[in-house]
Parts: structure tokens; sequence; C-alpha cells
């Protein structure tokens, strides 16, 4: 009997560490199309099957569970049948020609849109790009996340399905006046699925972007979301990005950015998490020269059983960077937030102003908050100022309110607003900003209406 | 309009009992101060007229027009027209104040059977109110307090009370922190919302404000009773001779000997 229950937990344990590695014996993970693609997807499939998937024995992977992502089979939505419900509602009017979609991973040329951009911004998705043997994409693809994830089991395992995605280029000199908005649709399916989106956005010498990376679930069925996102700005660009996390609630959502600043760049990253079951963001920022800025900031929404961990890694490599990280979770239920934010220092790089903050409001008491800011400085003349609060709703604020009228609920609303409104002050496309203030709002009310704070 | 009877109030927490049967009756129209030396338990009252939880009613009553407020929220304490200038406000920030004040003022208004306000009516009427008080208008696009000074944050105070017009204020030392220009604009500003039909209860440490309002009654607060009633001479003679004279002598032992 013992030893029966031996080789199950073996089986188990077995099947658990490998079942993603066994998906790469697939014959799908070479399409034929683009040599350039197969090499990138050989590459990453090579890198699935050296490396074991991470499990929580890791440092960086204790406080989540990833049973649920090995132990389930996923299709790959390619292979899924689905019928596309309208889902225009999720436009932005701002970026009315100015969108690419992808339902379920695939482009959707039906859905997009780009007449509003300069004919010399390379835009659309890599899936035709590559091939076409676009030289750009050649250039820029599979280069970032390469460099900042290597050895990384989920970036290889991008790659090795990487099918479609969105490609920007914006030349030397030009400003793009529009938001982009990248609108990655999940749609509703009987069968388990997982997407592994890539995004490439470079931006050269003096260009300026706003981009909206948007993950939109329309139901709550079970899918895997892998986005791997690259970004690179070349001297004086500037790099506006924004991403929602609205995946459906039964969803598991691990995603990576790398991005690399040159200088006098500035790349501005603002994360929303609402959606998934379970959100896995990592974004790793690394300094290509002097005199550079960058922001990181995050807000987190989160109830039921939901769980939402941030790893963050600013990378100052050399003198003069100026780096921001407000990373805020409001977190009612049962939800779970982890928060691991690595600051370096290199030797050679002096004169850093690093601020970083992690602010938690616990709306409940069986809600958890796991955060661990990490510095590693090596450079002696800087400034880094890091923090993590975790705290609840103050009785004298509260009061304070009730005092001018307000009831319990008006009260608790606003607090629990303003405290989430200062990441989406920065947003500077409206209709993000009014969609993600109203996001605030009903994740609120839901909260007071619900017993989960009790 | 507000009659505290024999209250008695202790900290719900640890039970330290801080006011010790307190009695006072507020008319319309009346400027009341409320003296005393620190500790004494003039914030306390305060507060627990305006309906901290902080705080428990152990014995006595709050008599608002006649009827017993102390089950009563504090939203809806300030339904009912009673208002509490803080000591030490509270900073909101990302709240602006005229988003709190709006929707304070359109809550009140719906509760008492008065006229909503749309955001530009809302604008209208704030600014007019914050003209008494001598402040810019684009004090109401700033967050509640975030990043006020001292002055700035009592000001805000008295233009918050001069907004929800309420019946019966509690201003818990709104002149402490004010240098003296600002203490004769929060005073006029008071002294113009004051009128026959509401209320003001002055609490402070000092007299000096009452150089600028002049109260019709003065109490002091010593030991969470009130030791003395008077008019305003009271104040005076305060200011010069302290609060010692009406602090009874205690009892007390040197070596276990009564002395």
């Amino acid at each position: 009997m013992e030893n029966s229950n031996n080789q199950m937990a073996k089986v188990k344990q077995k099947k658990e560490r490998t079942f993603l590695q066994d998906l790469l014996n697939f014959q799908g993970s070479l399409n034929g199309k683009s040599q350039f693609l197969d090499e990138v997807r050989l590459k990453g499939a090579e890198g699935v099957r050296s490396t074991p998937f991470p499990t929580k024995k890791l440092e960086d992977w204790k406080f989540i569970s990833l049973r649920d992502l090995y132990r389930d089979s996923y299709e790959l939505a390619a292979d899924v049948d689905v019928n596309v419900p309208d889902f225009s509602e999720h436009y932005l009017p701002e970026c009315k020609n100015s969108r690419l979609v992808f339902v379920n991973g695939s482009f959707s040329e039906e859905h997009s849109s780009m007449d509003a951009l300069p004919d010399d911004v390379v835009i659309g998705n890599i899936a035709q790009l590559a091939a076409e043997d676009n030289d750009l994409l050649k250039e820029h693809l599979n280069k970032y996340a390469d460099n900042n994830f290597e050895g990384d089991v989920f970036t290889a395992f991008n790659s090795a399905f990487l099918k479609d995605g969105a490609f920007i280029y914006v030349p030397e000199g030009k400003k793009v006046d529009t938001p982009i908005h990248l609108l990655n649709i999940q749609t509703d399916a009987d069968e388990k699925y997982f997407i592994t989106p890539r995004t490439v956005i470079a931006a050269e010498q003096n260009s300026e972007v706003t981009v909206i990376e948007d993950h939109v679930g329309l139901s709550d069925n079970k899918y895997f979301n892998l986005p791997v996102v690259e970004v690179n700005l070349e001297e004086e660009a500037y790099v506006k990005h924004t991403k929602i996390q609205r995946d459906s609630r039964e969803a598991i959502h691990i995603a990576r950015t790398a991005a690399f600043v040159a200088k006098h760049a500035d790349y501005e990253s603002y994360t929303i998490t609402r959606g998934a079951k379970l959100s896995r963001n990592e974004p790793r920022i690394s300094q290509r020269d002097e005199e550079v800025e960058f922001t990181v900031d995050g807000l987190v929404l989160i109830d039921g059983e939901q769980v939402s961990d941030t790893h963050s890694v600013m990378d100052h490599r050399f003198s003069h960077a100026e780096s921001h990280q407000l990373h805020k979770c409001v977190i009612n239920g049962k939800a779970h937030s982890v928060f691991n934010g690595k600051i370096f220092v290199q030797r050679d790089a002096q004169k850093i102003d690093s601020f970083q903050e992690n602010r938690n409001l616990l709306l409940s008491r069986k809600g958890l908050v796991n955060t661990k800011p990490q510095l590693e400085i090596f450079a002696d003349d800087v400034v880094c100022t890091h923090g993590a609060t975790v705290g609840q709703l103050e009785k004298d604020e509260l009061f304070y309110l009730k005092s001018r009228g307000l009831n319990e609920q008006q009260a608790r609303e606003l607090l629990i607003y303003a405290f989430a409104l200062e990441t989406i002050e920065n947003i500077t496309v409206d209709s993000v900003q009014n969609l993600l203030v109203e996001e605030v709002r009903n994740f609120t009310k839901r909260q007071l209406d619900s017993e989960l704070t009790v | 309009m507000l009659e505290i009877k024999d209250l008695h109030v202790c900290v719900e927490e640890d039970g330290t009992e801080i006011l010790k049967g307190v009695n006072l009756t507020i008319n319309e129209g009346e400027v009341h101060a409320i003296m005393g030396p620190n500790g004494s338990g003039k914030s306390t009252l305060s507060k627990v007229v305006a309906g901290h939880e902080a705080y428990e009613v152990t014995q006595g009553d709050i008599l608002f027009e006649g009827e017993s407020i102390l089950e009563l929220e504090a939203d809806e304490r300030a339904h009912l027209g009673l208002f509490l200038a803080f000591q030490y406000p509270v900073e909101v920030p990302g709240v602006t104040n005229k988003n709190l004040l709006r929707q304070a003022y359109n809550t009140i208004a719906a509760e008492r059977g008065r006229e909503e306000l749309d955001p530009l009516q809302f604008e209208d009427y704030a600014k007019e109110k914050l003209e008494l008080v001598d402040m810019k208008p684009e004090f109401i696009e700033r967050s509640v307090n975030a990043g006020f000074s001292g002055g700035e944050k009592k000001r805000n105070e008295i233009f918050q009370m001069a907004v929800l017009d309420p019946k019966i204020s509690f201003l818990d030392e709104t002149d402490s922190g004010l240098d003296i220009d600002a203490l004769k604009t929060v005073a006029n500003g008071i002294n113009e919302i004051s009128d026959d039909e509401n209320a003001v209860v002055l609490v402070t440490h000092y007299q000096r404000i009452l150089d600028y309002i002049t109260p019709d009654h003065v109490h002091v607060m010593i030991d969470g009773k009130i030791a003395k009633s008077g008019d305003k001479d009271l104040a005076i003679k305060l200011e010069e001779q302290g609060y010692d004279w009406l602090i009874e002598p205690a009892t007390a032992s040197v070596n276990g000997e009564q002395q």
C-alpha cells in the first residue's frame, strides 16, 4: 500500500513538473511560415526542455502555488473553436484607428485599424511581419526578453509557442500623438487553452509613443495567459506603457516585461491588476546608459480568492538615474497579494535617486499580504528610499468623513477610492483613466455590498 | 438647542473616565467658550457630541432639540446639523475638497429636505464661502488637507462649516497654530457665519480668539467637569490668573503624611 502511494506520488510529481514541457512535443510548435520565427520557437523549446518549471521550493515562488497550472491540461488557443461575441464596448474612443486586436492570441484584422498612425511608424502583427521577413522585427524580437529573462522558463515557453503579437516601431524623431490600444480579448471556451502573446515596442531616438496593453476576459472560463512584452528606448525616447489586466476570474496570468532605457530616455509603466485567479507580473527595467528616468507603478485590486504577485527588478547600471515605483494593493476576502521589489544599484551607478513604496490596504481579516522590498546597492553616492505598509482604513479618517455627513459606506468608498487613485491619476488617456476610476468604484462598491469584509 | 446632562464618558478601550458629569445648555444665537487646562476633557466633549466611537457614554444624556442623540452615528448627527471643526483635521489625499464637500452637502441636503446642488451650482456656492475665510478659489480643487499648512487646515475647517451650514458647531482649538492675521481671518469668518439661528462652541486653551469673537458664556472645564461658568469677563480673569485658582486643592502627601 505504502509502495503504491509512493509510486502515485512520484507519478503525480512527475506529471506536475512536466505537463507544460510535454506540450513541446506538439508538432505545432513550428509552423514553417517564417524561418526566423521557427528559430525563435526552437530556441524557446530548448530553453523549456532544459529548465524545470518553478515550484514553491524556490525563494521567488514560495508564496504562490502553480498547481492549477501544472495539473490541468491546456490546449493551444488556435485549436479552440469559439464564437466571437461583440466586444466593441472594450474599444477606446481615443484609439478608434490605432488599435490592434487579438482574439485568443490571434490577430483579428477585422477588428483592428491602424489608419490614424503615421506611415513611417511600423505597426502590425508579428505573424504577418515575420511572414514578410521584416528586418525590423528580426532586429528587435526576442532581443530584450532574452537578455533580461535568460534562463526563465516562462519566457522560453512564450518563445516556444510564439505565434502572434504586436510589433510597434517608432522611427527617430517621431512623436505619435494617438495612443495605441493593444486589445487582447479572451473569449469563453469549453476547453482550457493557453496563449503566448508577444509585444515588441521599439522607440527610436527622440521618439514618443503611448501604448495601452489591455487583457480582457469576456467570461469566467479558465485559460493560461503568458504575455511577454519587450520595450526598447533609444536616446531621448519616451514610452508610456499602461497595462490593464482584467482577465477572467479563473484565468492564470503570468507576464514578463523587459524594458531597456537609453540615455535621456523616459519609460513610464502603469500596471493595473484586477482580473485572474492567479496573476504574476515581472517587470524588469534596465538602464542602458546614464541619465535616464523610469517609473514602474502598479495598482492591484483583488478579492475573493484571487492571488496577485509582483516581482520587479529595477536595475541601475549607470550613473544619474531617477526611478520611481509605487505599488498599491487593495485586498479583500481571502485574496493574497505578494510584492517583491528588487532595486539593484551597480558599482558604477552613482547619483541614483530611486523611490520604491509598497502600500497595502487590507479590508478583511482573511486577506494576506507578503511584501519584500530588496535593495542591493554597490555604489556609495545614491539615494534610495523604500518602504512597505499594510494597513486598514483609519478610524479617525472614517470619523472625520462621517462627521461631515457621509455615511459609513460613502466614507469607506471615498477612502478606498482615494487610496487607489494615486496610480490612476498619472494615466493620461482620458477614457482609460475613466475606465479605471469606474473599475475602482465598482470594486469598492462590491466590497462594501458583500460580507467579505467581516 | 443642545442640552448636555450629567454626562459621564470613558474611553472605550481602557475604561478611563474622562468626563465626570458635564452639564451644559446651549441655545440658538449663542456663542459659548469652553476653556480649561490640557487634559481636562474639552476635546473629548467635542468628539462625544459629534459621535466618536472611541468613547462610551456611561451616564447622562445629550439632547439635541429635545431628542437624545446618543444612539445616533456621527453622520446622522451631522445630518441634524451638528458640526465639529477638528483640532487635527485628517488628510485625505486623492479626494478633493470640492468632491467631499459636495457629497457631504448633498447628503445633508437630502436628509434635511433641501435642494441638492449640481457640480456647477456647488462650485459657485463654495466659492462664495471661501471668501469668508479669505481662501483662493483653487483651494477647493486640492485634496482634503493634504499638504496644507496648519493655518490652512484650520481655515479649511471653517470653510467646511460655512458650506455645511450647521445648527451648532464645536470648534476644537481652531485658534491653535494660527498667526495673528490668520486668527483674525478665521475669527471674522466665524462671526460671519454666526447668526440668531445657530450656535457656536469655541473650545480653546487660550483667551486670544475671544478678543475677536465675543462669547455670551464662558465655561471652565477642569478634570472632566464644568468648574465655573460666567460671561466674557471670566475669560479675561483666566488669562490674568490662570486656572490654578479654580482647581480644588488636591490632597497631597509627602512621605505618607497629609500636608
